[in-house]
């Protein structure tokens, strides 16, 4: 059975006249890494908050068709308990961490599922552990990089035990090391924890290789599912504009599938590749 | 011209943001200064219009001296554009938004309803002249507000980040608008780590790490040394990476150059 | 504005730091009473040298020190008006001079005393006692969410400042109406981020869970040791010393 389950959905925006979602037929399992990419104003945003439900229970607007969550459905359970289910990461680093300290942070969400404060000590020791950022416990939000932040709102989230975790295209405010690193521990997580990751992302030269699914929305539409590889080599991509990495303009360039039939998503294997191609 | 010679700078009490900073950048030049975090970039880009003053040495900006003028009078030469449109944006239309800083730099009413018409044509807000900037999307904002730098003409167009939180056709547009000011005899200069959009699109770059000038030049020279970009805590653009992975004997940022290479090596193989 | 210097919490490890908020928020209050009940220049000298010692044990100096020369401002201010008001409602010079005095010492000793306390008590530490002290949750979440978003306003009026002073905008120029004016496109663009801010953060702190239990556990818990107990013992018995003076001595 798939973790999330999207049906016929179809949102608009409180007072807009135009709908930001049509129609959109979603499934991901449990495990897999789906990277989601796509012009400005797609829809994604949209998208991700429709996932745990803050759209439409505190947005409004008009909502059809069904979105279900580890067996939730997202209308008929309060944010609160679909936010136990999918934990969601929010583009801006620092309006997402309102607490005085790091620790303080983490431990907000299991405080506020009362679990007792030895579960609650554990969980933070153990995704502060994970997320790479223990020596930053007594910190304030407010002295950490762009990077460390979005670390420190993974392990927030990490602490309510999700299924799955839905990033908003998290290193858009973040220098490219960082957001590398970011992107890095993401994967990590992904397989050692078998959590499933949903990640809006414009910088596909650095995640494409790293997901299992690529999907593209235009125009509050998705218009492509699949493979990266696939995705990433069809025409509608390049028609689309999508930042498409220059591995794969190049292997266009070199006619490489006509010569050996791969196509490769880094430089490295693009390289092997090249090497291979026997006289 | 700019003109940055010695200059140090420090925020209180902390080590310099600027140290020894010597810089020149002729007029008509289309020029990227990178680097990563905190490497000085925007402390940089502060001293070309005056917000900052330099603690030691100079900062001329087309023969002026920053010290001995205002950030309004500088500014009037040098348009800045921050990162975030939503820290500038306050009018209650895209129209008088437009006409804030001419009004400021005291132009006549026919100048200013004159150079605003030009930026609604320019920057595609025509639809949106009574609109509130509020009520923009991010892209739209993002355009209002370099427009409503552009729109009194200076001579020098500065832009942080600029394509922080853009689609790759949004970039690409952006970049077009660039080179097309930038052939109108514009100096334009961007700060931004987007070694992407760089490689792409801006000839010259300026390298910067911890508060130092670490290398200044051709842009497909400095962005294929790899140890200077490691120095500089900068990711290698893509290309470069692909000229390293295949061992080309001249690694380049260019696709046309790559991709030859890449067939000459593979008839290379062949032969 | 140096005066704010008071309220600059940094982390410590003296004896005062480690001190329950709750104790010292019974000092707060009781010598706070004091200063307010009593006008003898000399008690009121001695409620404000008696802050010293606590000053000293908490390593709190630097920052109380900009923090009292910067009232010295608001003390001429305070002397020249209640100088004024006591002449006016048919004081005598003397009286006039004494009272003005009194007034100044007072506003001293109440800023060395605010001074101590939010110097050496961190926001978390108090949040988590008004937590303690039953007011509701959302109360002292707001007041944490204050202190956390403090310094992000601040860097924020700075790089809306920069961005309007690049487009011309000149703060400290014309008369007090037009400066007023002048500020007003700095201000439009703090309000509206604000409020984009607690939109978002409201997101944030939905899907996080908020508000799934009205039990809510706490991790953290304060309690008090020996030297909140002697503290507070101190505080109650000058206090209670001081009254006596008044009550038996009819020193006012």
């Amino acid at each position: 059975m798939p973790i999330i389950e999207v049906q016929s959905l179809y949102y608009s925006y409180p007072g807009s006249k135009e709908p930001s979602l049509i129609d959109i037929n979603f499934k991901a399992n449990e495990g897999e890494f789906v990277v989601i990419s796509g012009p400005s104003g797609c829809g994604k945003t949209t998208f991700c908050r429709a996932l745990n439900g803050i759209i439409p229970v505190s947005y409004g607007g008009e909502f059809k068709g069904s979105v279900v969550v580890d067996g939730l459905e997202t209308t008929k359970h309060q944010v609160y308990e679909i936010a136990q289910k999918v934990a969601l990461v929010f583009q801006n680093p620092e309006n997402q961490l309102f607490c005085t300290s790091v620790e303080r942070e983490v431990a907000f969400g299991p405080e506020n599922l009362a679990l007792s404060r030895e579960e609650i000590r554990c969980r933070v020791d153990e995704a502060l552990e994970m997320v790479g950022i223990s020596h930053l416990r007594e910190k304030s939000p407010d002295e950490l990089s762009g990077g460390e932040q979005q670390k420190v709102a993974i392990a927030a989230l990490l602490t309510m035990r999700p299924k799955v975790l839905v990033l908003d295209e998290p290193t858009a405010n973040l220098d490219p090391l960082s957001a590398r690193s970011f992107l890095k521990l993401l994967a990590r997580l992904n397989e050692e924890m078998g959590v499933t990751v949903l990640l809006v992302e414009h910088r596909l030269e650095m995640v494409s290789h790293l997901a299992d699914r690529c999907v593209i929305f235009d125009g509050g539409k998705i218009v492509l599912d699949g493979p990266p590889r696939e995705v990433l080599y069809s025409d509608t991509a390049s028609r689309l504009g999508i930042g498409v990495p220059k591995a794969v303009l190049v292997a266009k360039r070199l006619k490489l599938q006509e010569i050996t039939k791969a196509k490769p998503l880094t430089s490295w294997e693009l390289a092997d590749l090249v090497r291979g191609i026997k006289p | 011209m700019i003109r940055l010679e010695d200059v140090t700078f420090s925020y209180a009490s902390s080590k310099p943001a600027l140290s020894h900073v010597t810089l020149e950048i002729s007029d008509g030049e289309f020029v990227a200064i990178i680097g990563e975090n905190g490497a000085g970039k925007t402390t940089l880009v502060k001293h070309l219009n005056g917000l900052l003053k330099p603690e030691s040495g100079r900062v001329l900006v087309c023969g002026v001296d920053s010290r001995e003028t205002t950030v309004a009078t500088l500014a009037r030469k040098v348009g800045l554009v921050f990162q975030n449109p939503d820290h500038q944006l306050f009018a209650e239309t895209v129209e008088k938004e437009l006409a804030f800083a001419l009004v400021n730099f005291g132009m006549p009413k026919e100048k200013v309803s004159e150079k605003v018409e030009w930026a609604l044509e320019e920057f595609e807000l025509k639809q949106y002249r009574s609109r509130s900037p509020f009520l923009l999307s991010g892209g739209e904002r993002k355009r209002l507000a370099l427009a409503s730098v552009l729109c009194y003409d200076p001579e020098i167009v500065i832009l942080d980040e600029p394509t922080t939180g853009q689609d790759s056709r949004q970039k690409h547009r952006l970049a077009s608008l660039l080179k097309r000011l930038n052939e109108q005899g514009k100096t334009v200069l961007i700060v931004t780590h987007d070694i992407e959009f760089v490689s792409d699109y801006i000839p010259r770059v300026v390298v910067m790490s911890g508060g130092k000038l670490v290398a200044d030049g051709p842009t497909g020279e400095c962005l294929t040394r790899l140890e200077l970009l490691e120095r500089a805590s900068l990711i290698s653009p893509q290309l470069a990476e692909i000229s390293w992975d295949l061992g080309l004997k001249s690694p380049s940022i260019d696709l046309d150059f790559v991709v030859a290479g890449i067939n000459e090596m593979i008839r290379g193989l062949h032969g | 504005m140096k005066v704010l210097a008071g309220f600059d919490y940094r982390r410590g490890k003296t004896p005062i730091h480690k001190l329950d908020p709750r104790s010292k928020l019974v000092y707060l209050v009781l010598y706070s009473a004091l200063t307010v009940y009593f006008k003898n220049p000399l008690i009121l000298l001695l409620l404000f040298v008696s802050t010293i010692p606590i000053v000293s044990v908490g390593k709190i100096w630097g920052r109380w020190g900009i923090s009292i020369k910067g009232s010295v401002f608001f003390i001429s201010f305070i002397f020249i008006f209640n100088f004024i008001a006591q002449v006016l409602s048919g004081s005598t010079m003397a009286d006039a001079v004494l009272s003005g005095i009194s007034m100044s010492i007072r506003f001293v000793a109440l800023i060395s005393i605010f001074a101590t306390f939010f110097l050496t008590t961190s926001p978390e530490e108090l949040t988590q006692s008004m937590v303690q002290l039953k007011i509701p949750y959302d109360y002292a979440l707001t007041f944490n969410m204050a202190m956390r978003f403090v310094p992000t306003l601040g860097k924020e009026a700075g790089h809306i400042m920069d961005a309007q002073k690049s487009r011309g905008l000149e703060l400290e120029k014309g008369n007090l109406m037009t400066r007023i004016r002048n500020y007003i496109p700095v201000l439009i663009p703090l309000i509206i981020s604000s409020f984009r801010r607690a939109e978002l953060v409201a997101d944030a702190m939905e899907s996080r869970a908020f508000g799934a239990s009205k039990k809510r556990t706490s991790l953290y818990v304060l309690t008090m040791g020996s030297n909140d107990y002697l503290f507070i013992a101190i505080s109650a018995l000058s206090f209670l010393l001081l009254l006596s003076l008044n009550l038996f001595a009819g020193i006012a």
